[in-house]
C-alpha cells in the first residue's frame, strides 16, 4: 500500500524547481527589458525575416473626415481601384462629413499564428491576429486599434471582401479620423 | 517526524521571511545539524536576493480585466456548443426521413431557398457582410457602438467618447507597400513600393506597440 504522505510529498514542487522556475522568469524578463522603451532608442533597420504563413491580405486606411474642402490636410494619397467608391460609402455613414481624404494606407499580409499589423499612420494603427477562414467566407479575426501606445478597442470579427469594416476614431481638427479595413479578393 | 515536503515547505517560509520568530529559531537550528539542508537553504537565499535586485516587487498585468471577458466568453461559447450537441444528438434519424417524405416538402424547400437568396443579395452582395462579434474598450469612458449599414455596404464599429487629437497635432500618413515580420524578435518592418524602409513596428516591455523612425 502506498504511504499517502510519500505521494504527496513527490507531487509537491521541492524548492530548487521553484526558484528555477524564479530564475527562468528573471532571465525572460532581462530579454524583454533589454529589447523595449527603457534602452537607449535604436534606429529602425531592416530585419531579415523568415516569411510566415498567411491566411489572406487586407487593406487598411486612416481617412480624414470633414465638412469644409478647404481644411483638407493635401494628402496625395489615393484609393485602390477596388476601393474608388470609398468615398461615397463613408458618407453614406459619417454624416454631416462630405469630403474623405486618405491620409495613409496600407496592404497587408495576415500572418497565420502570428501577429500582423496595419499601420497607415504611426497615430492610428490596426493590430490584427488571424483566427482562420470564417464559416461561408473571410477570415475570423482579433482586431485592437491602438492609438500610439493605448488600445483603444479590442474586437472579434469575420471580415469579408468586400464588406469593409469603418472604424469612427476620434476627432480631429474640425473633422474626425476614421480606419478604414477590407479584406481583398483573391 | 518532519517529512522533506514539510522540510521544502519551511525552507520556502523561512526564505520568504514568513516564519514567527519561534518557527525562525527553531528552523535555523534545524540548519546547523544539517549541512546538506543548510547548503541548500544559502543557495536559495543568494538566489532569492538576485532576484529581489532585479525583479519589481508586483507587475501589471496589462488588460486584465480584458483577458478575464474573454475567458467567460470562451466558457459561455463552450456551454452553448455543448448544449447544441446534446440536442443534436436526441434528434433521430428516423424523424429526418419521416420528414423527405412529406409531399410539400419540395415546394417548402423552393420558398426557403428564395427568401434565403433574397436576404443574402440585400445584406452581401458579394457574399457575406463583415461581422463584429464582440467589442472591449478598456477606458470606461469610451463606447463602442455595432451596426451594419446596407446602404454602405459596410460594418461599422464607431468609438464614442475618445478624447480628440490636438489640432495642432501633425497626423502623417505611411503608403506601405508590404511589411516583413520577425517572430523571434517580435517586429515588423514596413516598407514602401521601392522597398525603404518606412518604420519598424516592436513592442516594449508591457506589450504596447512602438513605431520607430
Amino acid at each position: 500500500m502506498t504511504n499517502p504522505e510519500i505521494r504527496m510529498t513527490m507531487d509537491l514542487p521541492t524548492p530548487k524547481t521553484i526558484w528555477q522556475g524564479r530564475l527562468l522568469l528573471l532571465l525572460c524578463s532581462s530579454f524583454v527589458l533589454s529589447n523595449s522603451s527603457f534602452c537607449p532608442a535604436q534606429q529602425p533597420e531592416a530585419i531579415p525575416a523568415k516569411k510566415p504563413a498567411t491566411d489572406g491580405k487586407v487593406w487598411g486606411a486612416l481617412v480624414y473626415a470633414t465638412t469644409d474642402a478647404a481644411k483638407l490636410t493635401g494628402s496625395t494619397e489615393k484609393a485602390p481601384d477596388s476601393q474608388k467608391d470609398l468615398s461615397s460609402r463613408l458618407a453614406k455613414v459619417f454624416k454631416p462629413y462630405t469630403h474623405f481624404e486618405i491620409i495613409g494606407q496600407h496592404l497587408q499580409d495576415v500572418f497565420r499564428e502570428y501577429e500582423s499589423w496595419v499601420v497607415p499612420s504611426r497615430d492610428l494603427f490596426l493590430k490584427i491576429d488571424s483566427k482562420g477562414p470564417a464559416v461561408g467566407g473571410g477570415m475570423d479575426l482579433h482586431l485592437q486599434v491602438w492609438r500610439e501606445q493605448q488600445v483603444l478597442v479590442k474586437t472579434d470579427a469575420v471580415l469579408r471582401p468586400g464588406s469593409p469594416l469603418f472604424i469612427g476614431g476620434p476627432k480631429w481638427r474640425d473633422g474626425q479620423l476614421l480606419f478604414v479595413l477590407d479584406l481583398a479578393k483573391n | 517526524m518532519k517529512t522533506p515536503s514539510d522540510e521544502n515547505h519551511d525552507l520556502i517560509r523561512w526564505l520568504d521571511g514568513e516564519m514567527t520568530p519561534a518557527e525562525r529559531s527553531a528552523f535555523e537550528a534545524t540548519l546547523k545539524n544539517d549541512p546538506e539542508l543548510a547548503a541548500e537553504a544559502e543557495s536559495m537565499r543568494q538566489l532569492s536576493e538576485n532576484l529581489k535586485a532585479h525583479l519589481p516587487a508586483e507587475m501589471p498585468v496589462p488588460h486584465a480585466d480584458f483577458f478575464n471577458s474573454q475567458i467567460q466568453v470562451r466558457i459561455a461559447q463552450m456551454e452553448a456548443d455543448e448544449a447544441r450537441e446534446g440536442r443534436k444528438s436526441a434528434e433521430s434519424t428516423a424523424a429526418w426521413l419521416s420528414w423527405l417524405r412529406m409531399p410539400w416538402l419540395a415546394g417548402a424547400a423552393a420558398a426557403a431557398f428564395a427568401v434565403a437568396g433574397l436576404v443574402w443579395m440585400q445584406t452581401s452582395p458579394t457574399g457575406g457582410a463583415s461581422t463584429i462579434a464582440s467589442t472591449y474598450t478598456p477606458n470606461p469612458a469610451v463606447h463602442a457602438q455595432v451596426f451594419h449599414s446596407t446602404e454602405a455596404g459596410a460594418t461599422v464599429l464607431m468609438l464614442d467618447g475618445l478624447e480628440p487629437i490636438p489640432a495642432e497635432k501633425k497626423v502623417a500618413g505611411f503608403r506601405v507597400h508590404h511589411a516583413e515580420s520577425d517572430a523571434g524578435v517580435a517586429t515588423t518592418t514596413l516598407f514602401d513600393e521601392n522597398g525603404v524602409v518606412l518604420a519598424v513596428v516592436a513592442l516594449n516591455a508591457l506589450g504596447q506597440p512602438q513605431v520607430l523612425k
